[in-house]
């Protein structure tokens, strides 16, 4: 049984479907609910997600069957057929996709049943019950993908030895995603790889429906998106790998051979790869040295994270930037032998200090960890405190950075503070992307 | 006794755990499409019986409404009791509360601490109610809050959740006044349930006058003090959509009558809250939002209350000035006030009089703002080509004659984007101006926009009203954005779609018309 949430830093799985839905190219949801919850949600990753707006057929665009208390009464089955016949008359879409609200699944409406009708229709019109009490918005993003690999991906006998289906990164979630994707799809390109993104530059709805030839998915997370990748397994013959996002040198290069054993790459095609890209951002990381030595820009980082981010980001800290890595808050609802896997990942880190590893629910707990992980003032004339510190969260947690005296930077979902248009963090060129970010921070006041 | 907005309407609902539905309390339209002057004649005669579409999109929620104002009270804790994504707009709010209370003034303003009681499978079937109270218990401990607020979704609304009886069972356990708010989105299509909703909690459990402390030496001279300022002291009920900048200057003009100003409830503490009757009159800047506040505080303290227009414009700013001087009778000062403000004002405008004569404009957002910015514009000059008004009540019926003299169309729809490009694409007005969330679609169509209201904007009083010109003044200075977004940037309507009538989209229209 779940428990509240002080905070919690996700929505429902209604949510979840909802920004998946509207990162694909063209893709238009049909919300079977209540009128206020596609538009709720879809503003807040409009506004959270570092400002990135309704999208092609999101906030007040959404369509939306608008079920009201007599629908509770005497059911919504009628007004959402209605809804999806004018939908397909009035919206111009590649895929329709009808997701469902809590209202309307506590009913009974069979809305996947309904859809079933309209299955003879180009372009396709699918369906998934995505009420808000069954998970959070990671599930949604997995239901929605799920159904695209079992209704919608054609069957193909024939596999692409060097085509990969990336999953694990979800949109809104990942408030870089598109950038993180771009990178990623370049990288895997210099090897010889090509990568099915869903939600990257130039994919279309036509494309996603190729992806059965893909010979192996890697997913960016072992919570998120495993789901899917188990579907791939099973209808598509596809097997899967989790990987760490691979954020900065040294993540990217273990990224790199990893997929490169796996896919069996030349050993020498990836060191040249790795070593020309390490090469690359040596070249501009050496621009910041200077001051980063002469004004002392090594901090004590505090991570508060998800899992999807808290080690990678993490480990470019620590294994690339230098900094001492002090203590990790991850606010993820996972169990807790997941939980004893992820802490054992940063065991791996290169500095010789290792962060304290928490696994917090409550948003509103960090301040508290901070303080039981460093002994207090005792009034004492020479204390040794946690300063100069770095806080790496989400805008929650702008305020505790405040409070403790840390440099702070937005990173992990929400992001408020900032605007994100095409960057992203992964591969060498994220590292200095982020570098550069972190940095700027320290000399803003000037 | 001229005749109020309010007239035949009663305020005595507290004896029932929520607020009744703005459907069933107010007649009240969402679905129409054609002329202010039929508009106008159908409220009252049927009108707002229809009220459904063919094809919807996503407007608000009455819980989200809710907590615009529940959330922004100082030291309260939000309870959200539904599932995971029903208090979602306050990650999107992060940030914002903490520097709209600093800009007050308001001591320690603190960003929301929020509460899910994310209910799951488990908790439809067998109840939420222990995770409710485990979640109160954690907020008192944790936070201390001086008032606990619940905000009841729509999965407790379904199964029944007893929040009420809970909330009472805790209230001697707790320190913290602790608060129901029933606002399940699916009870209400006309969202402005919310402000009922929130302000039924806040007139329940918030609203106590506490009793004069008895003092064995009295002070009969502080006593008078305080009576003769009582008896000065204006409420202006401030709203989520007006900013720090629309305060100041509201309160500049009372206090130029010599009256003494105090903006409530948004960003109040618990003790101002209390204390919300002691004041001469209650005046409110937006009757969608607040009739049922001050109808209540009028039944129950006999606090009286001006509910008449929404201070933007010239006309609308003056109205909403001599309403409250009258209550005081301060005619003469007031005609004074307006007289000097008038006359800067009018000059200061002339320049951009100059740019915005004859040209045309489009208007969307909630009635009352809608309306009378339209107004204000048509003042300077402007055509006024269509106005789309989220709903549509009594409230705004006199507003609509404020722009009648010119042929415009009356668009009433909550959202509805699809409707309202088929409107603008045939219209094709020189400038949109309009609620969050819809600019962006009309951008992407090619037409310059300006927004209808914002945080960082004074656009109520006469600063206001130089604001407002200035603004739209700016967005036709370069219009080039708009026109490089309608050749680059997709929108999701079909030709077809572009070339059919948008009133079809309403179910029974016809019945309207013919009224």
């Amino acid at each position: 049984m779940s428990t509240f949430i002080d905070r919690a830093k996700c929505t429902c799985a209604l949510g979840g479907a909802l920004t998946t839905l509207l990162a694909l190219p063209k893709a238009v949801p049909i919300v079977h609910s209540s009128g206020g919850c596609a538009g709720t949600l879809s503003n807040t990753y409009n506004l959270s997600a570092g400002y990135r707006g309704a999208g092609y057929c999101g906030g007040t665009m959404t369509p939306t069957s608008n079920i009201v208390e007599r629908d509770i009464v005497f059911g919504g089955e009628e007004r959402l057929e209605e809804q999806i016949i004018n939908t397909l008359k009035i919206i111009d879409g590649d895929l329709y996709f009808v997701i469902t609200g809590c209202q309307v699944e506590i009913i009974g409406d069979d809305a996947v049943g309904i859809t079933r009708r309209f299955k003879d229709q180009k372009p396709a019109v699918l369906a998934a019950s995505t009420p808000g009490f069954s998970g959070n918005s990671f599930v949604g993003y997995d239901v929605v993908l799920t159904t695209l690999v079992n209704e919608f991906i054609d069957q193909k006998s024939e596999k692409a030895p060097k085509t990969v289906n990336l999953l694990g990164i979800v949109p809104g979630q990942d408030v870089f995603f598109r950038g993180n994707i771009r990178e990623i799809t370049r990288l895997l390109s210099l090897v010889g790889i090509k990568a099915n993104t869903f939600f990257g530059d130039g994919e279309s709805i036509d494309k996603i429906k190729d992806y059965g030839d893909a010979s192996l998915s890697i997913v960016f997370s072992e919570n998120y998106g495993v789901t899917t990748a188990k579907a791939f397994e099973e209808t598509h013959q596809i097997p899967y790998i989790t990987a760490d996002l691979p954020i900065g040198p040294t993540r990217t290069a273990a990224f790199l051979r990893k997929i490169g054993e796996q896919l069996v790459v030349e050993k020498e095609i990836i060191e040249a790869v790795i070593a020309s890209e390490s090469q690359y951002f040596f070249s501009y990381f050496e621009r910041i040295l200077d001051a980063y030595v002469d004004l002392d820009f090594q901090r004590y980082a505090i991570i508060n994270a998800d899992t999807a981010y808290a080690f990678s980001l993490t480990s470019f800290l620590a294994d690339d930037l230098g900094w001492v890595p002090h203590l990790v808050v991850i606010n993820d609802d996972i169990d807790d032998l997941k939980k004893k896997e992820y802490e054992h990942k940063f065991s791996q880190l290169g500095s010789e200090a290792k962060p304290k590893v928490v696994f917090e629910l409550h948003a509103g707990q960090l301040i508290k960890h901070i303080r039981k992980s460093w002994p207090n003032n005792q009034n004492n004339k020479y204390y040794h405190s946690l300063s100069p510190a770095y806080l790496i969260g989400s805008s929650l947690e702008k305020d505790t950075a405040q409070k403790i005296g840390a440099s702070f930077l937005s990173v992990a979902f929400p992001v408020t503070n900032r605007v994100v248009l095409d960057k992203g963090y992964t591969g060498f060129k994220g590292g200095l992307t982020l570098a550069e970010d972190l940095i700027s921070e320290l000399v803003s006041n000037r | 006794m001229s005749k109020k907005l309010t007239d035949g309407l009663t305020y005595d609902y507290l004896s029932a755990e929520s607020a009744p539905t703005r459907e069933d309390r107010i007649e009240t339209c969402f679905a129409y499409g054609g002329s202010g002057h039929n508009l106008k004649e159908g409220i009252g005669n049927g009108c707002a019986k229809h009220n459904r579409r063919k094809f919807a999109q996503s407007g608000g929620c009455q819980l989200n409404l809710a907590l615009g104002i529940l959330s922004s009270f100082q030291n309260m804790a939000i309870i959200l009791h539904g599932s995971l994504g029903c208090g979602s707009s306050h990650l999107s709010r992060s940030g914002l509360k903490k520097a709209a209370g600093a800009s007050r003034n308001k001591k320690g303003s603190m960003d929301t601490v929020w509460i899910e009681t994310n209910l799951d499978e488990t908790d439809v079937i067998s109840g939420g109610i222990e995770k409710l109270r485990e979640a109160i218990l954690y907020a008192e401990t944790e936070y201390r809050p001086d008032a606990i607020i619940i905000a009841s979704g729509c999965v407790p609304g379904i199964i029944g959740d007893d929040i009420d009886a809970l909330s009472n069972e805790l209230e001697n356990q707790v320190s913290a006044k602790i608060v129901p708010v029933h606002c399940a989105g699916f009870k209400s299509k006309y969202v402005a349930t919310g402000y009922d909703s929130a302000y039924h909690g806040l007139l329940k459990k918030l609203v106590d006058p506490r009793n004069r402390i008895h003092t064995t030496i009295t002070d009969e001279i502080a006593d008078a003090n305080e009576k003769y300022l009582n008896s000065k002291t204006v409420n202006i009920f401030n709203v989520g959509s007006n900013s720090y900048g629309d305060e100041v200057e509201l309160a500049r003009l009372l206090k130029a009558l010599d009256l003494n100003p105090r903006v409530l409830p948004l960003y109040a503490n618990i003790d101002e809250i209390s204390r919300i009757s002691e004041a001469a009159l209650n005046v409110s800047i937006c009757a969608t939002h607040d009739d049922y506040l001050l109808g209540h505080l009028k039944e129950r303290f006999g606090t009286e209350y001006i509910i008449d227009t929404l201070p933007i414009g010239i006309k609308n700013t003056n109205r909403w000035l001599r309403e409250i001087a009258k209550f005081f009778k301060l005619e003469n000062e007031v005609e004074k006030l307006i007289a000097l403000e008038n006359a800067q004002l009018e000059e200061a405008l002339e320049p951009f009089k100059e740019v915005l004569q004859g040209k045309t404009l489009f208007v969307g957002g909630g009635e009352t703002r809608a309306f009378t910015t339209g107004e204000f514009f048509q003042s300077l000059g402007m055509k006024i080509v269509g106005v789309k008004s989220h709903n549509f009540d009594i409230f705004a019926v006199p507003m609509v004659d404020d722009v009648d003299k010119d042929d415009f169309v009356v668009s009433v729809a909550p959202g509805q984007p699809a409707e309202e490009l088929n409107l603008l694409n045939r219209l094709r007005p020189d400038l949109y101006i309009g609620h969050s969330g819809a600019n962006v679609w009309v951008a992407k169509l090619g037409i310059p926009t300006a927004p209808l209201f914002g945080q960082a904007f004074n656009f109520m009083g006469y600063s206001g009203a130089f604001e407002l010109a200035r603004k739209a003044v700016k967005s036709l200075q370069n219009t080039s954005l708009s026109k490089k977004l309608a050749t680059n940037v997709a929108l999701p309507l079909r030709q077809e779609w572009y070339e059919s009538n948008p009133f079809d989209n309403i179910k029974d229209l016809e019945d309207v018309k013919q009224v």
